[in-house]
Formats: structure tokens, sequence, C-alpha cells
């Protein structure tokens, strides 16, 4: 059982996806990127590298100035995004992280710097990312309200 | 300053980019194919290129008269000016192997970064180390050759044969990994690159003008079957693991690319006439450049060391040398005679001699 | 003499000249965590290349030249400025560990016969992917047989767009073949016009029209296809075009900022190229997004969920559309082209993109 969000849920989730060899196929594999989360008003930054999740980490909303792209949404959203993911085993048509983009009046990837070539990685390891969401279904998950 | 983006394009029929689509459809491509209700279902191999061949999609005609990028069996648009594709006869390029290849070629794909043990790179002899560089500096060039001969064709080979280019794609990414997979072995274990090739057959491969099928004589009978026959050697004869592995992994890729060139070949003699004549004079050609490329001592030397396993057993090495070039020399003949390509009259001495001495 | 009596099959002592002239030597790559890739042996005097190439022979890169070997590369690209980027080695390494197979990695058992309005929709707009996918792989095809080898890593990336473009040519048609319906009416759009990518003369200039306008209005394209897909199988397929997509349009973005930095003498000349893209792929019949066309209306009735729904349909693409310049004028930004969109250079202001812009 893991808290969502904690940094302790995104270690599980590290777990998850590190140890399965098939997240590397199918159009996974190698992904080096310093990726955002922002849930809420707590914020957290991803080290991917290699095919790796190698580091979670709770930060402060000034670090996320580091990430090449923030995925932020309220908490809400957040929670029917991972619930979803549970539910289904992996996200359904309309909660993979491309169509929350693209459908949400917000969107869902962003970032400080604005600079579209590293805001493009999003896209570039957007398998990848599914795939470590997606692995949040293998854990128990307990929101926090 | 301001300036204004210059019309360079010889007229204005593209509405400005801020138009957002009219509101009302015109609907008009509705209910336009040549065939509907087409279900191909994925089997055990999962939905493959060959797989769509149903139907009209799968009639491939003699000569691919469009000269745009319509896809096989979609509903062509009229009045599309050319793109002026040279290879439109379906005798110059085909080969009925092309689709399954393709997507073997995906199925067995590799990274010479991961796929290739570098961390059990041991230390060599200074005579060994020098050798297999020296082999991978030619096999590299080798394979930009390749890399350089299928992309200028490919880009001109006609949209209706699209399993070709689409096999030509993997043929050519191959090449790309085996110029990476030599350079990296070469740069990996205290050497270096090493002298460049001679070149004489890279030149005959690049300056194949006659058409496709005379590239694929040269770069995939002639000099692939060549590569592939070291490659199968050196797999054989190679110091340690990682070479062991790297070799075979090229040996796989070099295997299809044989396929089709044999299949190509065999499916040009059967439907063009003369073409095993062509073809025979074109080996007459080919072959002498061969023999004066083979004249060059260096590439044999360095085989004969990695074979020998050093300078002390070069004598022994060359022995194996010679086993090998009679080895490719026969399946050579052979593939040729199975082509109907008469291989008699004026087969290089030199050649010959490989079979005697082995 | 004969060439049969010079002609030694390997009995004559050994030679062993050529170990004295070899490349710069005790070269030690050593792997890192991804592997050993190309950043790893770009070390001592294999590292960047210089800013010109004379090598015409083909030769692998700091391997030694040979004085008697034939010119036969004829290449036309050989400064560093025309096609290097700072990060080639990374993204063709990237290419090749996030490979995919269209046949295996689409769950093409989770399509459902569909309402025949959302078939024919999904169906133009397969048939429109297949027609223009392959641009992406007959273009740069050409460019990599023109380049001098000593710049090889960009050539690498590209051939990697050759296969990957060659992938997305055959999932398309697969989809378009898979669920009881066909291919459909082609749209003409990538026919041999003045300004088209085919027709580049410059690779910059290709580069500015393929990868920044070109494949950036396709990403947004394939990112809407997982937005709209009906079953999984769509929802992989577009997912996994776009990873790749990205990565070409990574290589256009950084080979433009190089150019930028690199040869200042040039910038005049870009903008104009990104002009004609800005007035022809961006905003013609390349872009479904971007005009109407038959298959902006496939999108629209994509997106709203059926003909009925054609006007939500609309509405939804003008506002993807937005995403779509708002990208393309940040990517251009991120070239270091950006002030095009503040001294009003770009016909892009002129309407929609405006707000976005500032």
């Amino acid at each position: 059982m893991a808290v969502f969000p904690s940094k302790a849920w995104f270690d599980a989730v590290r777990a998850e996806f590190n140890a399965d060899e098939s997240f590397q196929g199918g159009g996974g594999g190698a992904c080096n990127t310093l990726m955002g989360a922002k849930v809420g008003g707590v914020c957290y930054l991803l080290t991917f590298e290699g095919v790796e999740c190698s580091v979670a980490a709770e930060v402060a909303e000034s670090d996320l100035a580091a990430a090449d792209f923030i995925l932020e949404m309220p908490s809400r959203d957040w929670q029917e995004m991972i619930r979803n993911i549970a539910d289904n085993k992996g996200a359904d048509l309309h909660h993979t992280l491309n169509t929350l983009d693209l459908a949400r009046e917000d969107g869902l990837s962003h970032s400080v710097h604005g600079d579209q070539y590293r805001e493009d990685l999003f896209f570039r390891y957007n398998q990848t990312l599914q795939y470590f969401f997606d692995a949040s279904a293998r854990i128990t998950t307990e929101f926090r309200e | 300053m301001s300036e204004k983006p210059r019309d360079t394009t010889g007229g204005g029929v593209t509405p400005p980019a801020s138009d957002p689509p009219q509101m009302e459809p015109n609907l008009k491509w509705m209910g336009k194919s040549h065939q509907w209700g087409t279900r191909v279902k994925p089997n055990k191999h999962g939905l493959r290129l060959g797989d769509l061949n149903v139907g009209i999609y799968g009639e491939v005609p003699p000569v691919w008269t469009d000269q745009t990028r319509a896809p096989r069996g979609a509903v062509a648009r009229r009045g599309v000016p050319p793109l002026g594709y040279a290879i439109r006869d379906k005798v110059d390029l085909w080969a009925d192997s092309a689709a399954d290849m393709y997507e073997e070629a995906i199925q067995r794909r590799w990274a010479p970064a991961t796929s290739v043990p570098w961390e059990k790179l041991a230390p060599l002899p200074d005579d060994m180390e020098r050798a297999m560089c020296q082999i991978c500096t030619e096999l590299s060039q080798y394979a930009n050759a390749d890399v350089e001969s299928v992309t200028h064709w490919q880009a001109q080979m006609a949209y209706g044969y699209h399993e070709i280019k689409q096999f030509l794609a993997t043929v050519s990414f191959d090449g790309a990994r085996h110029m990476e997979a030599f350079r990296k072995r070469a740069l990996a274990n205290g050497g270096g690159l090493g002298l460049e090739g001679p070149g004489e057959v890279n030149r005959m491969i690049l300056e194949s003008r006659g058409g496709w099928t005379e590239a694929v004589l040269y770069l995939f009978l002639m000099r692939g079957l060549f590569t592939q026959t070291v490659y199968r050697y050196l797999e054989r004869y190679a110091p340690g693991e990682v070479e062991r592995t790297l070799f075979a992994h090229c040996l796989e890729d070099k295997a299809r690319h044989l396929t089709y060139g044999i299949d190509h070949l065999r499916y040009a003699v059967n439907h063009q006439d003369d073409q095993n004549l062509i073809l025979q004079q074109l080996c007459i050609i080919g072959e002498r450049v061969l023999v004066r490329e083979l004249n060059d001592v260096v590439m044999r030397e360095a085989l004969a060391i990695v074979f020998g396993n050093g300078i002390s057993g070069a004598e022994e090495g060359m022995q194996i040398y010679r086993r090998m070039m009679a080895d490719y020399i026969n399946r050579y003949l052979a593939t040729l005679k199975w082509l109907g390509v008469e291989r008699k009259m004026m087969f290089p001495a030199e050649l010959t001699a490989y079979l005697k001495a082995s | 003499m004969s060439e049969a009596r010079a002609h030694d099959t390997g009995t004559t002592p050994l030679d062993l000249g050529w170990m004295d002239r070899q490349g710069e030597w005790g070269i030690r790559a050593t792997p890192s965590k991804q592997g050993l890739t190309l950043a790893d042996i770009q070390i001592g005097s294999y590292g960047e290349p210089g800013e010109h190439s004379d090598n015409q022979t083909g030769r692998p890169r700091g391997a030694t030249a040979r004085a008697d070997s034939y010119r036969i590369g004829g290449y036309q690209v050989t400064r560093k400025s025309e096609i290097w980027l700072d990060n080639a080695s990374f993204l063709y390494e990237e290419a090749l560990q996030r490979q995919w197979s269209s046949a295996t990695d689409v769950p093409w058992h989770t399509i459902k016969p569909l309402p025949d309005d959302i078939e024919q929709a999904e169906c133009q707009l397969a048939t429109f992917f297949t027609e223009v996918e392959f641009v992406a792989g007959d273009v740069p095809a050409r460019w990599i047989a023109s380049t001098t080898p000593d710049f090889f890593e960009p050539r690498q990336c590209l051939l990697a767009q050759v296969m990957d473009e060659s992938r997305h040519m055959d999932v398309f048609r697969k989809r378009a073949l898979a669920n009881g319906g066909g291919l459909m009416q082609t749209s003409g759009g990538t026919a041999g016009v003045v300004g088209s990518i085919d027709l580049a003369r410059d690779f910059t200039e290709m580069s500015s029209r393929l990868h920044i306008s070109g494949e950036g209005a396709v990403l947004t394209m394939f990112r809407m296809g997982e937005l709209m897909a009906y079953n999984e199988a769509e929802k992989a397929m577009y997912r996994l075009c776009a990873q790749d997509e990205a990565r070409h349009v990574a290589f256009g973005v950084m080979h433009m900022r190089y150019m930028s930095e690199t040869a200042p003498e040039r910038r005049e000349e870009i903008q104009c190229y990104l002009d004609e893209a800005e007035r022809q792929i961006l905003a013609g019949s390349q872009n479904p997004a971007g005009t109407q066309t038959d298959s902006s209306e496939a999108l629209a009735i994509l997106l709203g969920g059926g003909k009925d729904k054609y006007d939500e349909g609309v509405k939804k693409l003008i506002a993807i559309r937005k995403r779509q310049v708002q990208e393309y004028i940040k990517r251009v930004r991120s070239t270091g082209f950006g002030d095009r969109f503040d001294n009003g250079r770009s016909s892009l202001l002129d309407g929609v993109a405006h707000s976005i812009a500032r």
C-alpha cells in the first residue's frame, strides 16, 4: 500500500517499472529525461536513465524549472487517472497521457523554460511514460484527500 | 524591420495558415475505394506486411505507371504532378520474399550498444588486435558501400512495389548498424582503425548504372556473399565472445540480404529475356574487379592472422583463408548455376586457384 | 605479367606493411551505463569531424587513407554545418533502442467493427498517412548517399528515420485493411512541385521542410490520432508513430540550431525556407489539420464521433490546430530563428496564431 501523492508511491511504481523487462520493448526502451510531476501543491522530479527510472524525489516548486517537462493536473484528475489505470490494468482509451494532454483544456504537459525541444521529450518517450504510470496498477494506492 | 515572406511557389493556391477548416464538409471522398470490406486478421505471427496482399491489394502489376505516392490499391487522385520514379518495372526490383524478410528484419533487430557483451572484451596480443581492427575497418567500409548503394536506388523505386522499398529500408538500417558495430569494436580494445580498403569492388557497386538488378548482382551476390562468408569464418575463429556475438548478428542480417538478392535475380532471369546472359557478362566484368581487389594483401593477411590466432599461426590461418575463399567461390558458382547463369566462360583462373588450393 | 600470374592466393610470405599504416592507436572506449554507445567511441582523433571533409573514398572517419584510392564518393554534403547536430549519436542510439514492430506491438485483436462513417474516416486518414509517410523515407535516403561518411552520425539518424518511416507506411496500410474497410483516395499532396520536400537541393532546406514543419505537423496529427482512437490498436499505433516522429523533429531542431550558430551567413536563406514551409506545408494539403481537405474532414468526423457530429469535430480540430502552430513556433524559437515571430516576418502571425505567439 502506498499513498498518492508521495515519494513512497513513486518509488513503489519505480520498483515495478524497473523490474519488468517487457517495458523495454514494444516501443519502450532507452529513455533519458528529467520529468516533473505536480500534484496539487506537491512537486516531484523523476529521473529516467536508460531503461530505468532511477530517482524519484519530492522537491520544491522552484526545482521544477530543471524538468524537461512537467505533468500537472489538479489532484482529482490525477486520482481519476490512477484509479482508471488500476481498474483497467492500464489506462483506458480516455486516460492515456497523450489523450489527457490534448483533451484537457489546460493540457497535461508543459514546462517552465518553454523550450519545445525539451517539451517534445514528452512525445518522444510517451510509451515509456505510459508504461511507467500503467505499472501503478500493480501496487495498491491509497489517496491522500 | 518587418518583411513579408516571398511567394516562391509560383502561385497562390494555398490558403493562409490562419484559415480554419470551413464548416460545411463536402464529404466527396466518402465511398471512394476500389475494394471495401477488407478485413485481414492477425495470426500467430501478428499482422504482417505480406498478410495484407488480399484482393486487389495483392495485385502487383508488371509495370507501375503511376508516378505519385499513391499506395497500391488506393484510388489515385487525377492530375497530380509526377515525382519521376525511375524504376517502375516489376522485373527490375521484385522478389516474392521481400515482405517476409522485412518483417523478419524487424523481429530480429539488435543494437550494437547493448546486444554485444562489450564488458567481456579482453586485451589481445598486438598482432591480433591490429588484424582485428584492420578487418573491422574494411568491413565498416563495406557496410558503407551497402548503405550508399541501397539508399541511392531505394528512393527511385515506384511506390506500387512498397514491399521492396520497405525491405531495403531494413537493409540500409542493417548497414548502419554494421558500420557502427565494427567501428565500435575497432575502438574498444586498445586498438584503432586501420588502413582503408582498396575500394575496387565498392566502386563497382556504387557505379552500377545499368539498373538495380546489376547493383543487386554486385552488392548482394558477389560482395554480399563474400562478406557473409567472412562473417561466418570470423564467427567461428573470433578470439572472444564479443567478436563472436557481433559477427553472429551481422551474419543473420547478411543472410536476409542475400535471400532477397538471390530471389530478385531469379525473378529477373525468369521474367526477362536474356537476363541470364546479361548477368553472365556482368559477372565476367565483376569477377575481374574482384580478383584485382583480392590481390591486395591487407584483408587477406589480417584474416589469416585472426584465423591462425596470431602471426605465428598465420600459415595455418592462410589455409583457413583459402578454405573460406573456396567456400565462397563454390557457393557463388552454385548460386549462379541455380539462377541459370553459366559461369564457365572466362571464369578467372585466379578464383579457380582457390578451389584447387583448398 | 598477367593478372593470373600476379595473383597470390596466400602462398607468399606475409607483407604486414599495413600494420605500420593504421590510424591512431591505443584507443580503448569503455561501455557506459547504456552499453557501448556512439558517444562512448568519440574519443581521440576519432571524435568530432573537422569543419570540412575531403573524404571521397568512403573510408571510415579516422582510418588511414590510401593514396591510390578511387574518388568514388561524389559526395555533395562535405561541410559540417550543412548537416551536423550536436546530439546525432544520442538520437541514433535512442532510435535503435526504441524500435517497434507493427506486426506484433500493435494489439490488432482489439479492433472491432466500427460504424461505417467512422471506419471510412479512419481509412481515409490511413490512406493519407500511407501516402505521405514515405516522403520521409525516400528523401532522407537520397541525402544519405550524397553525404560524406565523415559525418556518419547524422547519416545514421537518417538511416534510422528511413526505417521508422517504412514502419509508419506499413502500419497505416495494415490499419486500412484490418477492419472491414480499405484504402481510399489519395491526397496528391506530396507531388513534385517547387518548394516541396522532395525537390530541395540543399540539406538544411530539406530538413527545414521535412523535419521542422512537415513532421512537426504530422507529430500533432499522430497525437490527435491517439486522442481519437477507437480501440487499443489505434491507440498504440499512433502513440508509437508519434514517438518516432518526435525524434525526427528533434533532429531537425538540433540541426537548424547548429546551422544557426555556426553558419550565420546562411540565416537569411534559412528564413526563406521557413517562409515557404509555413505557406505550404503547415498550411497546405500535406497538413490536413491546417486546411480543409478530405483528410481534415475525416479528422473532424473522428474527433467529433461521427458524421452527424462534424461541427463538434471541427471545433476540436481548430483547437488542436492552435496547439500545432504553438508547438511549431516554439520549436522554431528553439532553433534560434524565433526572431521571425517578433519582427512580423512569419505569415503565421497574420491570423489564428497571433495571440498564441505573443
